[in-house]
This record gives C-alpha cells, structure tokens and sequence, in this order.
C-alpha cells in the first residue's frame, strides 16, 4: 500500500535522525508517566478478571480499537498472524492472548498501557501499522476494562516473530524512536468545555479508538498524519478512504449525523454501503457501537469544517460518445445499480448523490469494476450483496468512460477517470486483461 | 451402455440421489468473500487460433460452405452462413462432446422393427463427427457421379436443385447415407451456427441477431416493458465482450 511506502521512506529517514540523538526532544514524546496508573507487579498470564462489569466495558473498549481486526486470524481469536506486506518486507501481527511464553503473559497491566498508548512493547518499539498514537487518547478507565476483558481471554501458544520479515534497516525496531520523536503527540485526550459531551465522545472515538485518522487522513512524506488535512480523505494504495468533513460535493455534507449512524451500525445510510476495508471496519467495529456512541460520531463528524475540494467540471454525458457509454451502463449496470443511479437501498450502493464515490481520486470505483466489491455482513444487513468483476470483460477506456459517465450523471459532477489510472491498478491488482473474442 | 441398463440408472440415481449427497459438490457456509474473477469461472470462447480441428481436408470445409451458403446466403439482411462463422462453430462442436455424441444413445435398437413407431423419429448408431465425415464423402461423390464436377464447383441453381432433392427424400446418396436425414443435421447445424452466442464461434459480430432483431443476453427488460408496438432497435449483448 502507499501509505507503506511513504512509512517505510520515512523510517530511513528517520534512522538517521535517531542516530544523531536528539534526547531532550526523545524525553516527551518516550515519556510513560501516563503509565504510572497502572499496576506493575501482577502479569496478565497470573490475572483473570472476575469483574463481570469491567470485562463487559473493556470488549467494547476493544470493538471500538478493533483490535481484532489485526490480531485475530485462523490461529486463534487474539493470536496473531495477519501478515502486512510492505515494500520493505513483512510485518506480523501479534499474539495478544495471554499465553506467557509465546503472548503478552508475562506483561503487567503497566507494561500494557505502554504498549496500547505509547507504542513501547515488550520486544521494543511498536510499528506504526499499531495506531498506537490513536490509542493514545484512551482512557484510564477504558484502559482498565480493556486489561479486564485481556484477562479472560484464552491462551494460545502460538510464537510469532513480528519484524524477521522485515528488511534491514527496518527490523531495527529502534528507528522507531525517532518516528515517535517527529509524529507522537504524548498526550491523553483533552474535552473540550466548550463543546456538548457527544460531541466530546464523538471525537474521542474518532481520534481514540476508532483510529479513523489512520485511513482517512492524507499522510507525509514521512508516513505520518497530515494535521491540515485530517479526515479530508487518504489514499490507500488500492482503496481510497474518503473525505468526511462537511463537504458537499465530496464529503458528509449532505448526511445527517443520523445517516452516519446508520451507515456505521448497518454498513448502509441508505445510499452507500461499505465494502472494502470499510466493510471489514464495519464487522469487526462499528456495527458493535451503541446507538449513542454512533451518533456521537456522526455528530463530531458533522462538525468539521468542510475541505476546500471543489467539484471537477461537468463532464457532458448528451454527446454521441457518452450515449454508448450509457448503454453499456444500462446492459451491465443498470440491473442493480438502477437506470436513475438510485442503488437498492442498503444492499448496492446508489451512485446519484452518493458523494463519497465523486472524489476527484475515483480508486474505490476502479477498484470495484476490476475485482468486484462486497458490501460489509452485519446484524442489521445480511445479505452482503456482492458486485462482480469487470476487468475481463472491459478494457482500461472503457472501465474509464463508464465511471466517468456515472460520476457525471443524475445531477453528479466530478472529474472524469483517466485510462491510465485504471490500467495501473489493473496491474497493481494482478486483475485480468480484457479477454480475447474470436 | 444398453438402454435398459442406461433406464436402471436413472432409477437407481433417483433413489440415492435423496441419500446421499454428491461427493464432487462444494459447501458454502455464510457468503462467499471473493468477488474477483478467476480464471475457471470465465467464459470460453470457441477460439479458432488453432485452426480447424474436425474439418482439417480443404475439400470438406468448401462443401460445407457450399451447402450452408444456400441456406442462409449473404443478402441485404445479413451475412451468409460462413461469413457469420457457422464453419468454425460447427468445427468447435463437432471438436468436442456434442461431435462425440456425448448426450446420445449410440447402441442399436432392441427391436429394430419397431423402433420408428416408437421413437417417432430416425435413430443413430454414429456420432455426429461420424455423419458429417460420411455426409460431406457422399455428397462429394453423388456430384462426381452425376455432374463429373466437386461439389462445391457447382452453379447455386444445381446445388439448391440437390438439397430440394435430399430434403423432400427423392436423391438417395451414396454408402448408405440417408440423405434427407443428413440435409436436417446441417441445416439444424446452420441455424445453430448462426443464432447461437457468439461465445461458441458463430454468430459474427451478432449479425444473426441483428438479422432478427433479437438483443441477446440482456439482463433487465424493465425500461421497455410500456414501449409497446414500436421497434425498439435493441444493440444486442452477448455473453462474451462484443464490442
């Protein structure tokens, strides 16, 4: 994924800085005092919770960090495993049961706290593919539960050398301190007076747990979250994350707090549905939040001001070109996606008016056409209506003109889909090629 | 297989069928996650880059081309029956399980005497693949024997006046080639040839199609079920990319 890319450049880079050692600068951002709420002297593997109040409140605490989401594979739930490829090598998700030898059993509450919210593991620094500065803004009290649900969960032996895969100089975990010293921001979460508490808990979701920043803020050189640009969207690599302030060509600003609720719980507001990673932050997450704490994101959302995204130049789609175009819109889309753009609502996305698909950079459209999509399976929406791959059936223009013709039709506007951008994720995706025809 | 053992097993099918469920099939649970296409689940088209596989003798592919160009020639509606690749298609079938006779009964009649009376139409103990290489050696030698020319070096008018012949059954060819019942195989074969998806190699372009107007393997009808009595000027839709 991009994003790899530019961390793993940034990691270089940072190697560097970190070698120089700039210790007074290293002293904030290193600093674990917040850790001193903690205990240190009973480890996880010699604890198991009997407070059936804290153990409830800490799984919700992990559904809202989705923690289970990297570190719940085939190996077992908690066990690790999920294997990220980077251009720089192989990262490994850990074991997070409390198994002793191979898990974090032999970790106190403290050394937890160190590791969710500073980033300081008990083999060294953690990667940043660990939002570890997200969790930083949790709680003590979240922090607590989350130890409590820790200890019920059931060991399992299962030894993982998170970084061997990871080329030199990247397997020096080090490096990382330097990282930290540029980008961490060592603080907890700070309410704002001014504001009403769901707005408050709004935000301390996003930034928190919800670790939202982390795909839909725009990264640096360096691999880190852009500030001036936080949540106007992210550039994935194969997917794009989009924009979610107020704007209302491409962001939320035609949705009420309500319709992001909607879309969080169910996967679906009605017009878009999740799918891709989103899809997968919906069945692990956010289905799981509470109806309040769902609208106190959608609430905080709302309040952000809009991006400064303009919206392309019409495209017209009455021209002789665009009138073929539209019939194939009509013989391969149109049977769920429906002649007038308007989806079937909560299982195949509408395109009229669905302004998270209008971004100028069109990735999760192209993305769909040449693999498919599914939307996200949870409790309120069963079905997890699948869409098909185009990629052998349509070339790189004309995957281009077809989503060109649809982000400018039924009162949309944005900016037609270049051929090339379709043929290199068609290369990146290993998709097919058009198949040949006698 | 005989055709009462054949009969047996459907029978025997029929009962453990509700028993005991096919090894070969795969279970799902849940949803399938993958949506991408791969590779075994694409279309196969009738791909000629090989060349012919069944009518590899030039002689041949030019009698048949002869015969199917007088059933459907090339007009003002539409290309004739080889330009629209019925030649190729039929090659590909007659490659494969249909020219293998795959789906028919191939062993001979219990009671010959009444098998017409029961069967109510004409039997056959050759594969299809057989037929054509016995049809087009009798046609080929019926016009050297009558003509003193190949078949496909007659004028239209005399090869219309043959296949009026066969159809109407008053031309027997020679080796004992029923001729009526081979003019039916090609012209069920032509019609085939022309009408079907252009996936299977005929059908050029959809011209057999167009020719109808029939639009092909659309999915919805649903923007035209109120146009009613008006030419609707559907571009057909194939099932591979034609476009």
């Amino acid at each position: 994924m991009a994003n790899w890319k530019k961390i793993g450049a940034g990691i270089a880079v940072i190697a560097v800085v970190a070698a120089i050692g700039a210790g007074g600068w290293a002293w904030h951002s290193l600093n674990t005092v917040a850790s001193n709420v903690a205990d240190d002297t009973t480890r996880l593997a010699d604890f198991k919770s009997t407070d059936q109040a804290a153990i409830e409140r800490g799984e919700y605490v992990m559904r809202l960090g989705d923690c289970s989401a990297c570190h719940t594979r085939e190996n077992g739930k908690f066990a690790g495993g999920y294997e990220i490829g980077t251009p720089f090598g192989t990262l490994v998700s850990s074991n997070i049961t409390p198994d002793a030898g191979t898990g974090i059993g032999s970790m106190t509450e403290r050394d937890f706290f160190n590791a969710v919210r500073q980033g300081i593991g008990q083999h060294g620094m953690l990667y940043p593919a660990m939002p570890f500065t997200a969790y930083r803004k949790f709680s003590d009290q979240d922090m607590h539960d989350l130890w409590a649900y820790m200890s019920t969960v059931t060991p399992v032996k299962h030894d993982i050398d998170e970084n061997a895969g990871m080329k030199f100089p990247y397997n020096i975990r080090l490096a990382m301190a330097g990282w930290d010293m540029l980008f961490f921001d060592n603080s907890g979460f700070r309410v704002d007076g001014s504001k009403d508490d769901a707005w408050n808990r709004g935000k301390y979701i996003v930034d928190g747990g919800g670790h939202c920043a982390a795909c839909h803020s725009p990264r640096n050189m360096l691999g880190a979250e852009m500030g001036s640009a936080y949540l106007q969207g992210g550039n994935l690599g194969e997917w794009f994350a989009p924009d979610l302030t107020s704007n209302p060509h491409a962001g939320l600003g035609t949705a009420s707090a309500q319709d992001i609720a909607n879309y969080l719980q169910t996967g679906s507001d009605g017009v878009a549905v999740a799918a891709g990673p989103m899809a997968e932050a919906v069945e692990h997450s956010t289905q799981y939040f509470s109806k309040a704490d769902a609208l106190a994101v959608g609430t905080y959302l709302k309040s952000l001001p809009a991006s400064a995204t303009q919206p392309g130049p019409v495209q017209p789609v009455d021209t002789p070109a665009m009138q073929k175009v539209a019939l194939a819109y009509e013989v391969n889309c149109s049977a769920c996606h429906g002649l007038g753009g308007e989806g079937i609502e909560g299982m195949v996305p509408a395109f009229k008016a669905n302004h998270g698909l209008l971004s100028s950079d069109a990735t999760n459209m192209i993305h769909a056409m040449l693999q498919g999509a599914r939307a996200a399976h949870t409790h309120d929406r069963q079905t997890a209506a699948g869409m098909p791959a185009f990629d052998w059936k349509m070339d790189d223009r004309q995957i281009a003109d077809l989503l060109t013709f649809v982000r400018n039709s039924w009162g949309n506007t944005a900016t037609p889909v270049a051929a090339s951008d379709v043929g290199r994720l068609r290369e990146f995706l290993k998709a097919s090629k058009k198949m040949a025809t006698p | 297989m005989k055709r009462r053992d054949l009969l047996r097993s459907f029978g025997a099918a029929m009962t453990t069928s509700a028993l005991v469920s096919p090894a070969a099939a795969a279970e799902l649970k849940g949803f399938p996650e993958q949506t991408a296409m791969s590779a075994d689940h694409l279309p196969r088209p009738a791909m000629k880059g090989g060349g012919f596989q069944v009518f590899t003798q030039e002689n041949d592919r030019k009698i048949l081309a002869a015969v199917f160009d007088r059933l459907i020639p090339s007009d003002k509606f539409g290309p004739s029956a080889s330009e629209a690749g019925c030649l190729e298609f039929l090659d590909d079938q007659l490659a494969g399980r249909y020219g293998e006779g795959r789906a028919l009964y191939l062993e001979g009649p219990v009671r010959p005497e009444n098998e017409e009376a029961i069967m109510g139409s004409p039997q056959f103990t050759q594969t299809p693949r057989q037929r054509y290489e016995d049809g087009l050696k009798a046609l080929e030698a019926y016009a050297k024997a009558t003509d003193g020319v190949a078949f496909h070096a007659l004028s239209p008018g005399r090869i219309d006046e043959i296949l009026s012949g066969l159809e109407e059954g008053k031309i027997e060819l020679p080796n004992g080639v029923k001729g009526k019942w081979f003019f039916e195989l090609m012209l069920q074969n032509a019609r085939e040839g022309y009408l079907a998806d252009p996936l299977y190699g005929g059908n050029r372009d959809m011209a057999g199609w167009k020719m109808i107007g029939f639009p092909g393997a659309r999915y919805d009808y649903r923007p035209y079920i109120e146009r009613q009595g008006e030419n609707l000027k559907l571009e057909p839709v194939s099932l591979i990319p034609k476009d």
